[in-house]
């Protein structure tokens, strides 16, 4: 993870489809990298309501995917628009211009979270084979998902659905080689150098260590994600809520 | 209004979607054909807003026109019934999935029906995937995150989230208005775009970089079958019997997607992502299905056979332009015989 990188890296700029670009910044998962990627999406949001053809822009981990209506803006438009988002916050970086009233910078503030997990048994399935592949406890396991702050890298997938970094590198696994057909709403998983919190039953490829009652989506509230990009989490040890098998 | 007696596979309520909200993992949503849907809003209403035709403008415009345009009924496969609480017109449009009266009449796609009171419409199954039914003036139904659309899987939209089910009531926005029935689609002039036996289109990339050095190749020469697994998050492709499947995609760092990009997943079966699918994806996408393509995807079922053919954006803005240009001859179209048959009834307007 590299620290105190002062401009983005070059981006490139691919077609996805007749109506999109994405702007790709690396193949690597750093919260530098990330952080550029926010800026910029941040940034043309801020552009919409002067470019009418300029779609929502959706950051990724070190890209940004931003729809358009050709008949008002062409590919090229955006294209440059693309460099500027990136190119524009490097400048003002470098000015020492930046202010959170101009450009949000999601990795300096970030509201704190404190999100209860019932770890284990059939609340967290995983544990332990989790425990098992690091060659840990599980209880050293939930010791280590519990000892950092996250940061909430985006949010995406399905709604609501924070990707969290960094978790400690102990438990760095890939993926189940096999995703589970249904992973229970609630379900705190680890994946990776990343935590997740799935909002709603869906399948999914993650290590399910836990589960929590927080609502992470609700349609009725605003915003409807409990949690944004930039955001801070701790997960807290509560004793199960279910007997163990 | 409708009652449902039974949803058959899958009844839904769409409208245009809730566009813009990707960040927040809420995907597009709105119609799988999209193009069936506007013609099913069309022939409702003579115009794209839902508005109704001139002569009802004051009564909607006590009732402001929802931005996500009007609400129809995404009817699927087969099995579904509906009976009419009240007699009413109702549009449909789409896939022919075998619709008829329990008397027996059968209700050809492309056209608005009269339904009488106590009548049932039933979905007997046919050809294509889905079909869309409008009621004059849209179907009432609430707005969650300024869509009905309804996502069965972030259970947004529609009825409570959920897939509509028996007893479940379909209101239109306003009663008892018949002046559309008769109204027909001018398919000879505007066909559904599943008419076509070319090959669908798709523009490769972004993740090219990311596959194999013939990848686009292959999934091009390749005729391909769609799988059971085949819903509005995402239609799977497998290769025909003693055929290989693509070389296996590997893991990338996730970044967004859309509807229409086809992921290349660890098992070479090309999954391409639809209207209620995920807004991020970890696997390559060789190619994304351009938005005039839609309509076609929409109307794809498990065990169609189907193919892939490469083009550039340019050309694909080009054939949306075209499509745009076609929906637009054929609203004209429909309106005008509208009015004739209104002149022949000496009804005026």
């Amino acid at each position: 993870m590299p620290e105190g990188r002062s401009e983005p890296p070059a981006p490139r700029i691919d077609q996805a489809g007749d109506a999109a670009l994405i702007a790709s910044l690396g193949d690597d998962l750093d919260i530098e990298t990330s952080g550029w990627a926010l800026r910029a999406a941040a940034w043309l949001e801020r552009r919409r309501a002067e470019m009418p053809g300029l779609g929502a822009p959706v950051p990724g981990h070190a890209s940004v995917l931003v729809s358009f209506e050709p008949d008002r803006m062409s590919e090229n438009e955006l294209r440059n628009l693309l460099l500027a988002a990136l190119a524009g916050t490097r400048q003002r970086a470098q000015r020492g211009r930046v202010t959170r009233s101009e450009i949000p910078l999601p990795f300096d503030g970030g509201v704190r979270h404190e999100i209860p997990v019932s770890y284990g048994g059939s609340d967290g399935p995983d544990l332990a084979e989790v425990a098992g592949r690091t060659g840990l406890s599980e209880k050293q396991v939930i010791a280590l998902h519990a000892s950092v702050e996250y940061r909430v890298l985006v949010v995406g997938f399905m709604p609501g659905f924070p990707y969290l970094g960094f978790l400690p590198a102990a438990l760095d696994l890939p993926r189940r080689a096999t995703p589970r057909v249904r992973v229970p709403a609630g379900s705190v998983a680890i994946a990776g150098r990343q935590a997740g919190i799935y909002p709603f039953e869906t399948p999914g490829g993650w290590h399910l260590i836990g589960r929590t009652d927080a609502a992470l989506w609700d349609p009725g509230r605003d915003p409807p994600a409990l949690l944004a990009p930039g955001d801070r989490v701790r997960f807290v040890p509560i004793p199960p809520r279910r007997p163990h098998p | 209004m409708l009652e449902v007696v039974s949803p058959g596979a899958l009844l839904t309520l769409q409208d245009r979607g809730r566009p813009g909200l990707a960040h927040l993992g809420v995907p597009p949503s709105g119609p799988a054909d999209p193009w069936s849907y506007e013609v099913a809003i069309l022939l409702a209403d003579g115009r794209p807003d839902g508005a109704g035709d001139a002569s009802s403008a004051a009564v909607s415009a006590v009732r402001p026109v929802n931005g996500s345009g009007p609400v129809a009924l995404e009817v699927t496969l087969g099995g579904t019934r509906l009976r009419a609480i009240e007699t009413c017109a109702v549009a449909l449009s789409g896939g022919d999935l075998g619709a008829e009266l329990d008397d027996g009449t059968r209700l050809a796609p492309g056209r608005v029906h009269r339904v009488a009171a106590g009548a049932e419409i039933g979905f007997a199954g046919g050809t294509g995937m889905r079909a869309y039914l409008g009621l004059p003036g849209g179907i009432d139904a609430r707005l969650v995150l300024g869509s009905a659309s309804t996502c069965v899987a972030a259970a947004l939209g529609g009825i409570d989230g959920r897939p509509l089910r028996a007893g479940d009531v379909i209101a239109p926005v306003r009663r008892g208005h018949l002046d559309a029935v008769g109204r027909t689609w001018p398919a000879a002039l505007a066909p559904h775009p599943a008419r076509s036996v070319d090959p669908i289109a798709f523009v490769p990339g972004p993740d090219l970089r990311h596959l194999h050095g013939r990848a686009v190749e292959a999934f091009r020469a390749r005729s391909w079958r769609v799988a059971d697994a085949c819903d509005r998050m995402g239609i799977r492709l497998e290769p025909h019997d003693g055929v290989e499947a693509l070389a296996p995609g590997r893991e990338i760092l996730s970044h967004p997607m859309l509807p229409g990009a086809i992921q290349v997943p660890a098992d070479g079966r090309p999954v391409i992502l639809f209207v209620d699918g995920p807004t991020i994806g970890g696997y390559p996408v060789i190619g994304v299905v351009p938005r005039w393509e839609w309509p076609r995807l929409g109307q794809l079922r498990p065990g169609y056979g189907v193919r892939f053919a490469a083009q550039d954006a340019g050309s694909a803005r080009a054939a949306w332009d075209r499509q745009r240009a076609a929906l637009a001859a054929g609203t004209a179209r429909a309106g005008a015989d509208l009015v004739w048959e209104r002149l022949a009834d000496g009804a005026g307007w």
